[in-house]
């Protein structure tokens, strides 16, 4: 989805959003990317990679393979939302709301558009 | 454990069940005084008029179920390490979930004055059509929903129903262990997640009691009267605050079994290898799982489909962003989320990995939960932890129940046919709305039709692939209309219904992919991945590419949703 410019897309809620969205994809692309490739390499049966319980490595009783494909991800992903949200996202006013002015338009019939 | 204790417990989660439904009923009438002091009616009842703090947005918005708090030890036990990699998604949840939406849905839910999703979708896109498909398509996703849950929840009372009440009815049921009947609440409460990973060639759980079931019908009863009390008189802040404290309870039963299970098992690699040993499979240490490719590797790119990304497009998060009080509540809620996530769902991983070695071998694997925590807590708190659930269960129905009652009163009842209606008539609506829809769901759970078995298992992917693509579009696509949305609905309902149906049907003729715990409920895995990567990526396609194909929308109408400033709304 590529948003289009135009003469309003200085709204600063609009901009912080999608530098929001945009962070959160990317967030999400790279540890989907880096938890299921790491599992997949490390701890996934597979051909050419039979694991038995002697290929275990446990680090504080977990598996090797999960401590650095799940564990340590999880922990770094948890550090990165936190700063992002605590110290990178912006606060934004949303604006005065409607919820009234529209209770009136219904009230009076003209919350009226063409069918689709 | 000695041999009073299975009483003892059994006692417990009677009175902790009977202790949720009264703090339940005391939220309700506490929501209800809060929303008397608030300005409009509508927007009090349906969103809290748009006041909720961090704690709740992070705690309701996206947090693991109690069914799936139930389900999931289920599978870890069953399958060892790799279904922390069908969890694990949750790392992300908070940003993806609340950040990449959360800004811009509260913004244009002020701007567009809307109270309920299909306001929002009616308001957003200028499409009345659009608001409409919105409405019957939640109605009937979660009315169906309303049903399996109503029939979980009338269950479990009648299993934790004391023997003298079971002898009075007729209906006890010797033999039965305190054990057993916990593990058959555990079951009861489980929801469309586990169910569709756990999904066996067993007959659905609802058709298991009918009305002829009198402690059944007594279990139901009681619980639709506290549901739909509360949740009509105190709405969405009741919904809310409940959902709330069953969170807490279970996250307090987390941080009290972790240490007991590790003490008890002898460390966590103890488990690890009893597990091995048990199973006979050293996949139990590793992927995709012990016995049978539980979770290969498209699967585990699929979950983080399902968690991180399909969690945006539920109705339930949808309405709770638009209900946010502020940007600074966002971000905390964020930061909320993601302690809570850590601290939750990694020690559960380890907690029953390690009930391998507490509790070896057991024929069945959803009795876990309940066993383990009868194992090493005090009765009381066993009953506690255990009875959470059933919290989540009474928290999951009043939150549905008002997105549908919101959906019959504003935009049919208020939309369609009383536009004239006045706030005190709104009002009166309301009540009766939700509890209509409560009284109906109840009736339908005494006896509910096969079928919506269907539909309850592939709801939550279905809605996922309704509702995220016109959300998306909607809060950042200038070019997107109320054509393309309604395409994007329907392809992406269409297409997950579709791969489930597949699925049912390869499954009825002795078809197994050998992929997730296989069953007769078990979707088709079209290459590998799950429903919800085709509903959603397919909803996405066919709403761009109608758009683009369509009429623009005006330019008076982006420039109220885009533009810098929010002019009164005018469209007469």
């Amino acid at each position: 989805m590529m948003p289009d410019k135009s003469s309003s897309a200085e709204d600063p809620v609009y901009l912080n959003s999608l530098k929001d969205a945009r962070f959160g994809m990317a967030f999400w692309a790279i540890a989907t990317t880096t938890v299921c490739g790491l599992s997949y390499f490390l701890g996934y049966q597979r051909a050419g990679q039979k694991l038995t319980a002697a290929d275990i490595n446990p680090i504080l009783g977990i598996p090797g393979w999960f401590f650095f494909s799940v564990l340590v991800p999880w922990v770094v992903c948890s550090v990165v939302c936190v700063v992002y949200a605590g110290f990178i996202m912006t606060d934004e006013d949303l604006g005065s709301d409607h919820t009234e002015a529209l209770e009136q338009e219904i009230h009076e019939g003209k919350d009226v558009h063409e069918l689709v | 454990m000695n041999s009073s204790e299975p009483v003892q417990a059994e006692l417990a989660t009677f009175l902790a069940l009977i202790l949720f439904m009264v703090i339940s009923l005391g939220l309700g009438v506490v929501a209800n005084y809060v929303g008397r002091v608030q300005s409009g009616f509508l927007k009090s009842y349906f969103l809290g008029n748009r006041s909720l703090g961090a704690f709740a947005v992070a705690l309701t918005a996206a947090v693991m179920s109690g069914g799936t708090f139930l389900g999931f030890p289920s599978l870890v036990y069953k399958y060892g390490w790799v279904v922390g990699l069908w969890i694990c998604s949750y790392m992300v949840v908070p940003v993806t979930v609340l950040g990449v939406l959360g800004k811009r849905i509260g913004q244009l839910a002020r701007r567009t004055g809307a109270i309920t999703l299909p306001d929002f979708f009616r308001e957003r896109f200028a499409s009345p059509l659009l608001g409409l498909i919105t409405s019957i398509l939640v109605i009937l996703f979660l009315s169906c929903n309303l049903v399996a849950q109503f029939k979980g929840g009338g269950l479990i009372l009648k299993l934790v129903l004391p023997q003298s009440v079971h002898a009075m009815l007729g209906t006890a049921e010797p033999g039965k262990s305190a054990a057993d009947k916990m593990s058959a609440v555990a079951a009861a409460a489980s929801d469309e997640a586990t169910t569709k990973a756990a999904a066996t060639a067993e007959k659905p759980k609802y058709r298991a009691n009918t009305w002829e079931d009198r402690a059944y019908v007594l279990g139901l009863v009681v619980f639709s009267i506290t549901v739909i009390f509360y949740t009509a008189y105190g709405g969405f802040l009741a919904a809310i605050w409940t959902d709330v404290f069953q969170s807490l309870v279970m996250a307090l039963g987390v941080m009290i079994l972790f240490p007991l299970a590790m003490n008890a098992a002898g460390g966590i690699n103890a488990g690890t290898l009893a597990g091995i040993s048990q199973t006979g499979d050293d996949s139990y240490a590793y992927g995709p799982g012990a016995v049978r490719a539980f979770h290969p590797i498209g699967l585990a790119v699929s979950f983080f489909v399902m968690w991180a990304i399909s969690a945006m497009g539920q109705p339930s998060t949808l309405v709770r962003l638009m209900a946010f009080r502020d940007t600074r509540t966002l971000r905390w809620s964020i930061i909320y989320l993601t302690i809570y996530n850590l601290l939750i769902y990694v020690p559960l991983i380890m907690i029953f990995v390690c009930a391998r070695q507490i509790l070896p071998n057991l024929a069945k694997s959803d009795e876990v939960m309940p066993r383990l925590v009868i194992t090493l807590a005090n009765p009381y708190i066993a009953g506690l932890i255990i009875a959470a659930p059933f919290g989540a269960v009474m928290s999951t129905v009043s939150g549905w129940l008002l997105i549908i009652s919101s959906g019959i009163v504003r935009d049919l009842y208020q939309r369609f046919y009383r536009p004239q209606a006045t706030e005190k008539e709104i009002e009166r609506a309301s009540y009766l709305g939700t509890v209509l829809v409560g009284v109906i769901v109840c009736l339908i759970a005494l006896n509910p039709p096969e079928y919506l078995q269907l539909i309850v298992v592939f709801s939550s992917s279905g809605m996922a692939a309704s509702f995220l693509a016109p959300a998306a579009y909607g809060a950042f696509w200038r070019r997107a209309n109320g054509v393309g949305m309604i395409a994007a609905m329907l392809t992406g309902a269409g297409v997950t219904l579709g791969l489930y149906a597949l699925g049912m049907f390869l499954a009825s003729t002795g078809f197994d992919s050998g992929i997730g715990a296989g069953g007769a409920l078990a979707p088709y895995y079209l290459l590998g991945l799950d429903p919800c990567v085709w509903g959603i990526s397919s909803s996405f396609l066919a709403g761009a590419v109608v758009s683009l194909k369509t009429k623009s929308p005006s330019e008076e109408l982006v420039e109220r949703m885009f533009g810098l400033d929010t002019p009164p709304l005018s469209k007469g």
